[in-house]
């Protein structure tokens, strides 16, 4: 590996660790490192390359996404990700493994969930073992988060989003908090005729009343303050409507099949 | 699927053994791979590709008669001594225990010296020698050596007439890479021979190794590259139906894990259709069966009770049978300990996670069953009676069943209760879509009978002619009538 690519690794390491991480100065030299890499041929290795070399580079793109998550660049982190999956599945059995790994899978959990990609976040979650779901924390925390979201168990999220297993997961938090609360709205927009202020403050996890009204004007809700309710506008009984067109067509294709039996 | 190809043999093995003892000696199999090599010929040379078809038809039940002896009587009696082929064949075969009488028959076959053979009978044969050396744990190695050495053979040759037997062998070095355990080393190979396929619109070919490559990603558990290759390739219309139950299987198996449980539900049933009886395949009936409970229930749907009562079912899907139990009843006790009793099975079937999706489902037809039962009911029952683990989970639990329209009716939260409304009735454009559906897939079936159809080339000239000569023969005795000389005995009875 040139020298000049050692180096610079070296000075990532140092401002990756220091306390607190200098991201600035990462986010300089990883570009630099990854033109390094490319011109190493380590970006995406091809067939005879050294393993140190490899393990140095998966290293890199490792910070380089954590890094990206800090700085909440979430696209960049996405292109750190499906670099590193080679690193992760084509050479998994020939590389030591990285105790970064399922810090970063789970990130990657995460962020589908927040993006609601739910078929993306199974698809993923299909290339890993069953035992490590079970087991890890980093793996298990999205797991969960993803089931109770589907159950609809939504306090549970709120209150897991505290637990979250690395520094780097609480920054999709907030994000998906925003998909709960939306999520909760439309279904209290299904459930209930109207609603107390005070309840529905704490039904969607305001901690203020403003927040709660600028939310409710976003959805248009009507908000009466005199006697402190939400009224939910009912979505109109459903008319039963004849499918007109789609009943001729259906028609006409069986007249003409038949002609052709016959 | 290992056990999908496996299992079939060890059940059919018993089968057979009980069938073939009353038959009145059925033909000895160096005699049918004798016949077969005979049909493959004619084939290349009529240009006819349905004579190879049907000596492909016979594979599976030859492959079980088939054993070193046969297949080196077989190569001794086709190809004479001094040619090429005959060395090349025979070294992959154990040598014979006993040469005196081998020589005997060398003699007799050489003697009506037959012309050179095509290249496809040698291939056919390859394909039966590969068989039969996966067949046994000692000789896979000298399996993947024999595939390899196939491979390299058969493309180039490049011959049409070699596609029908090309499939087979391709699908033959997958499971000889399998069982090496070297699937996903075989993955480039196996692409760039799509590849090729798909340019010389090889569709035999091509769908096998569609399926193949489907088989070595799902195994690797790469659902993402599966969905990838099934996206940017088409797959033949003109597949044979097997090839088809596979490529359904596989595809309903990614769209189970992509959450696209309609499709998926419309693809394994496919599957089942296009499969062989359930008695000549278990294996693959069994498989697809597996998944289509799973994603029957995820979809909501209870599937059929009869279904777990088929004979081949019965004992393979009793895991299932319990988990659909617990479904229904809506019981998340029933359900979590259904699921660390059958864990394991699960886990090899690989339907362990589709099945952990579906507690929400145990939630769902819970309270489908509480509304039904209930007008008005309080959370805290609710709570309780789902096992939930507090009251305001139930509230939101139940706030999203009402928004996902599993039923109808509202929450009040100041009393802390849930009413429930009145269901829908059964009638509406639903009826009259399913209607639509099964019209569309019954008029579907008949085209496409129709399209299979095959009329035999001049076979209608023939009909002419006898029709020619009857209506000659009634001339003739209506002439005879009228001359009057006919007897009264030949007239018969009637008269």
């Amino acid at each position: 590996m040139a020298s000049q690519l050692k180096t610079l690794y070296e000075e990532l390491g140092r401002a990756f660790y220091s306390k607190p991480t200098d991201l600035k100065k990462c986010s300089l030299l990883l570009p630099k490192l990854k033109l390094g890499l490319i011109e190493a041929g380590l970006l995406l290795p091809q067939s005879d390359v050294n393993l140190g070399d490899l393990v140095v580079a998966r290293d890199i793109l490792e910070v380089g996404a954590f890094v990206s998550i800090r700085t909440r660049d979430v696209p960049s982190f996405d292109r750190y990700f499906s670099q590193l999956q080679t690193f992760y599945t084509d050479y998994g059995e020939s590389l030591p493994p990285s105790k970064r790994e399922y810090p970063i899978r789970g990130l990657n959990l995460i962020r589908l969930l927040t993006q609601n990609r739910i078929a993306d976040f199974h698809t993923t979650l299909e290339s890993i073992d069953s035992d490590i779901i079970n087991d890890n924390p980093f793996i298990r925390h999205p797991v969960n988060l993803e089931r109770w979201l589907m159950e609809g168990s939504y306090s549970k999220v709120w209150n897991a989003r505290e637990e979250a297993p690395a520094e780097e997961y609480k920054f999709f938090v907030d994000s998906l908090m925003g998909t709960i609360r939306n999520e909760i709205a439309s279904c209290e927009e299904a459930a209930y005729e109207s609603l107390p202020l005070k309840d529905a403050a704490t039904l969607l996890f305001f901690t203020n009343q403003s927040e709660l009204l600028t939310f409710a004007q976003k959805r248009g809700w009507q908000v009466d303050l005199s006697s402190s309710t939400i009224t939910f506008k009912r979505t109109g009984e459903e008319k039963m409507e004849i499918p007109k067109q789609r009943l001729i067509a259906a028609s006409l294709a069986y007249a003409r099949e038949l002609e052709q039996i016959v | 699927m290992t056990d999908v190809e496996m299992k079939p043999a060890e059940a059919k093995a018993s089968d057979e053994k009980k069938k073939e003892e009353p038959k009145p000696a059925p033909i000895s199999p160096v005699a049918e791979i004798k016949i077969n090599v005979a049909l493959i010929d004619r084939a290349v040379s009529t240009l006819e590709p349905r004579f190879t078809h049907r000596v492909l038809r016979t594979l599976t039940a030859l492959r079980k008669r088939v054993d070193d002896s046969v297949l080196r009587d077989a190569i001794v009696d086709i190809y004479p001594k001094d040619n090429p082929v005959h060395k090349a064949l025979l070294s992959w075969l154990p040598s014979a225990p006993a040469s005196s009488d081998q020589s005997m028959e060398v003699d007799s076959s050489t003697k009506p010296s037959q012309p050179e053979l095509v290249p496809e009978a040698e291939m056919y044969l390859r394909l039966l020698i590969l068989q039969h050396l996966l067949k046994s744990e000692d000789t896979q190695e000298k399996a993947l050596e024999l595939a390899n050495e196939t491979v390299e053979k058969m493309q180039s040759l490049n011959r049409r007439s070699m596609d029908a037997i090309a499939a087979k062998i391709w699908y033959a070095v997958d499971r000889a890479y399998e069982l090496a355990g070297e699937l996903s080393d075989a993955r480039p190979l196996f692409l760039a021979a799509q590849r090729t396929a798909s340019l010389r619109s090889d569709e035999e070919a091509h769908a096998a190794l569609i399926n193949c490559l489907l088989r070595s990603y799902i195994t690797y558990n790469l659902y993402d590259q599966a969905d990838k290759l099934v996206s940017k390739t088409t797959f033949p219309p003109s597949a044979s139906n097997s090839q088809f139950a596979r490529y359904h299987y596989y595809l309903g198996r990614i769209r189970a894990v992509q959450l696209n449980y309609s499709e998926a539900h419309t693809n394994l049933q496919q599957a089942i259709r296009r499969a062989p009886p359930p008695k000549t395949a278990p294996g693959f009936y069994q498989a697809v069966h597996k998944y289509f409970v799973v994603v029957e229930l995820l979809m909501g749907d209870i599937p059929d009770r009869t279904l777990f009562r088929h004979v081949v079912l019965e004992k393979a899907l009793t895991a299932y049978f319990e988990i659909v139990k617990a479904v229904r009843t809506g019981s998340l006790d029933n359900f979590q300990a259904t699921l660390q009793k059958h864990a394991a099975q699960f886990e090899e079937d690989n339907t362990y996670t589709l099945i952990i999706r579906l507690r929400q489902n145990v939630i769902k037809t819970g309270i489908r069953r509480l509304s039904l039962s209930y007008s008005r009911i309080s959370l805290r029952d609710i709570c309780v009676k789902l096992n939930l683990d507090s009251e305001e989970d139930a509230e939101y639990i139940v706030g999203k069943a009402i928004r996902d329209g599993v039923i109808e009716g509202r929450i009040v939260h100041e009393k802390g209760w849930m009413e429930c409304g009145t269901q829908k009735n059964g009638y509406g454009p639903e009826v009259s879509e399913v209607f639509g559906r099964r019209i569309a897939f019954c008029l579907d079936l008949h085209n496409q009978s129709v399209k299979a159809m095959r009329y035999p080339l001049n076979a209608h000239r023939k009909e002419l002619a006898a029709a020619e000569g009857a209506r000659e023969r009634e001339k003739e005795l209506a002439k005879e009538i009228q001359d009057g000389d006919l007897d009264d005995e030949d007239l018969g009875p009637d008269f």
